[in-house]
């Protein structure tokens, strides 16, 4: 028989349940008593309400324009990381060379900064959306190659070791016990993609675009509208979580085996 | 197939009554900036009709910078723009960049100290000893070690900070910096934030400390010139009638600019709009003529430019820089 949870423990419980609203709105009406009480002007901090009064000033059909905008490069961007590190990973574990001549390159790629990177694709290129994929796509890719090449590496040997006793072809033993084995680090992969693909788009539209909210933000910043710069940074984030709790959905929906099991 | 067959021939009607529109040279139009009041014109162009009454199809890219639009010029990605002359003259000394100016804009520079009314800066003399802040990319920085020398001061006479262009304003409103550079064109914009605060801005222009040259001007890449001159001429005659629209009617400027950019606010617009024609109609134009290049004025500008940049002035012959005969005659 479970013993009846104490009034404590039920009052800990509903604190953690709404801990993070309640911090997060408690942080809101500070802010907001803080510009208030201090009168800072909107250009050094503008108070939440002046920055929820910007995001009603723009047009919602301007908002849904700017934000299919990056959407459309963040995903666009992120499907192909998939679609290339995903095979890539896989390529790399089978072949010892491939992994050694590979492995230096994408190193390289991903130490050097793309903020440095973007404006010389945008002039190889051209200042559309295929180079803004790009910029999205160097990225992302190589957590995806690293979380998925690892997840296919901690696959136990002696696993591996019974299906080539058994005679199993390397293509089973690559989707039948490897990748299954890395499916959590591909998820973990996935999450810190999909944040850095909206980076990715950002970063692109900072230097070439006609529209998407990182021009959005360094266009009101421009003209020194510091609040509705703001409105777009919080829809920003806003869309970001959005993307990330979209992967722990697809996670949770169809390999939801491979989460840690719930205490 | 029916449906086939009556989609081809509504698709051979449009056709068909849009061959005038199909007829349109297409122009792309670099910006060497995002839009705003001081861009004004070629959206102008485009709301106005100037540019389709030319048999023209003008479309506009923003850009991030003047070197930034002379690299889209010259790699083809557009056709003419506008952006500095000075840092296409820069780009000429070091490298054959094929992009020619061909319209100057602002005949003045834009470049100044913005102080705050209540401060005791009245001349840029008075700059020695005081805190300066500027944006790390503007093309300013590179003409201040000029103007300073030219008022008597040098570089060590003041105590300069580069920041982003944002927090401009903020630090001269706050008190965190006795002056700012920044360009005339951002005056409207800036008095407004300076309000805002419960506060004015005293405006310092760099062209009246005798630093007088070109600085915006319409460029065009040399492809589009050679194997499209009509079109070039067409288009610099359409965009000089926008030029004196927007001169003349500020708020409908700025109008024809929010229906392009609806974020741009037509209010502030037309604010930027007058502040921006005063670089482009003064006493150089009163002179000269309206969208001519002077020789004696090409040759001041790469003084000042190969200076500021620190190059040979035998690195480049100024004159170069500049292809006349494609910019309509001046009235």
């Amino acid at each position: 028989m479970n013993p009846k949870p104490s009034p404590d423990s039920r009052l800990q419980q509903q604190l953690l349940r709404f801990a993070p609203g309640l911090f997060f709105v408690g942080l809101i009406v500070l802010w907001e008593a803080v510009c208030r009480l201090a009168q800072l002007p909107t250009f050094v901090l503008p108070a939440p309400s002046a920055i929820f009064h910007a995001f009603l000033n723009v047009e919602f059909s301007r908002w849904m324009e700017h934000l299919w905008a990056t959407l459309s490069v963040a995903l666009m961007g992120f499907a192909i990381s998939i679609a290339i590190s995903i095979p890539l990973a896989i390529a790399m574990m089978r072949s010892e060379l491939l992994s050694r001549t590979l492995y230096p390159l994408l190193v390289v790629i991903q130490s050097t900064p793309v903020v440095a990177v973007a404006p010389l694709i945008i002039v190889l290129m051209g200042s559309d959306d295929p180079s803004r994929v790009l910029i999205t796509c160097l990225l992302t890719f190589f957590p995806l190659v690293v979380s998925t090449a690892t997840g296919i590496n901690e696959t136990p040997a002696e696993l591996i070791e019974l299906s080539r006793s058994l005679d199993a072809p390397i293509r089973r033993e690559t989707w039948q016990i490897r990748i299954p084995y890395a499916i959590p680090h591909i998820f973990s992969g996935l999450k810190v993609a999909i944040t850095l693909a909206i980076i990715g788009a950002v970063v692109a539209e900072f230097v070439a675009a006609e529209e998407g909210l990182g021009y959005f933000i360094q266009f009101s910043t421009s003209f020194f509208k510091i609040p509705q710069a703001f409105a777009g940074l919080f829809f920003l984030a806003f869309i970001s979580l959005i993307l990330f709790k979209s992967v722990q959905w697809v996670q949770q929906i169809f390999f939801g085996w491979s989460l840690p099991k719930k205490k | 197939m029916m449906m086939k067959c009556s989609r081809m021939l509504l698709m051979a009607a449009a056709l068909g009554t849009s061959s005038l529109a199909a007829a349109a040279d297409k122009v792309v139009f670099q910006l060497d900036w995002l839009p705003g009041g001081d861009k004004a014109p070629v959206y102008v162009g485009i709301q106005e009709g100037y540019f389709a009454d030319a048999g023209l199809e003008v479309s506009i890219a923003s850009g991030r910078g003047s070197t930034d639009a002379v690299t889209k010029m010259a790699t083809g990605q557009s056709d003419i723009g506008s952006a500095d002359i000075g840092a296409l003259m820069a780009a000429k000394a070091q490298d054959d960049v094929p992009v020619s100016a061909v319209y100057p804009l602002f005949t003045q520079a834009p470049h100044a100290f913005f102080v705050l009314e209540s401060s005791d800066i009245h001349s840029i003399g008075d700059i020695k000893g005081k805190t300066v802040a500027t944006s790390p990319f503007t093309s300013s920085n590179a003409f201040l070690p000029i103007v300073l020398k030219e008022n008597g001061l040098s570089a060590d006479d003041i105590k300069l900070t580069k920041t982003d262009p944002g927090a401009l304003g903020p630090m001269l409103m706050t008190g965190n910096t006795d002056a700012i550079i920044a360009w005339v064109t951002n005056v409207a914009l800036f008095q407004s934030q300076a309000a805002d605060a419960g506060k004015a801005i005293r405006v310092l222009p760099w062209s009246e400390a005798g630093l007088e040259l070109y600085s915006s001007a319409i460029l065009a890449s040399d492809t589009f010139l050679e194997k499209r001159p009509e079109v070039a001429k067409r288009f610099l005659k359409a965009f000089a009638k926008s030029v004196a629209f927007t001169r003349d009617n500020p708020e409908k400027a700025g109008e024809d600019l929010h229906t392009m950019v609806p974020e741009v606010d037509p209010a502030v617009a037309a604010g930027q709009i007058r502040d921006t024609m005063k670089l482009i109609f003064n006493e150089a134009t009163e002179q000269d003529g309206v969208g001519v290049f002077t020789p004696e004025r090409i040759a001041q500008t790469w003084t000042y430019v190969a200076e500021a940049n620190n190059l040979p002035a035998s690195s480049l012959d100024p004159e170069t820089s500049v292809k006349r005969g494609f910019a309509p005659e001046s009235k």
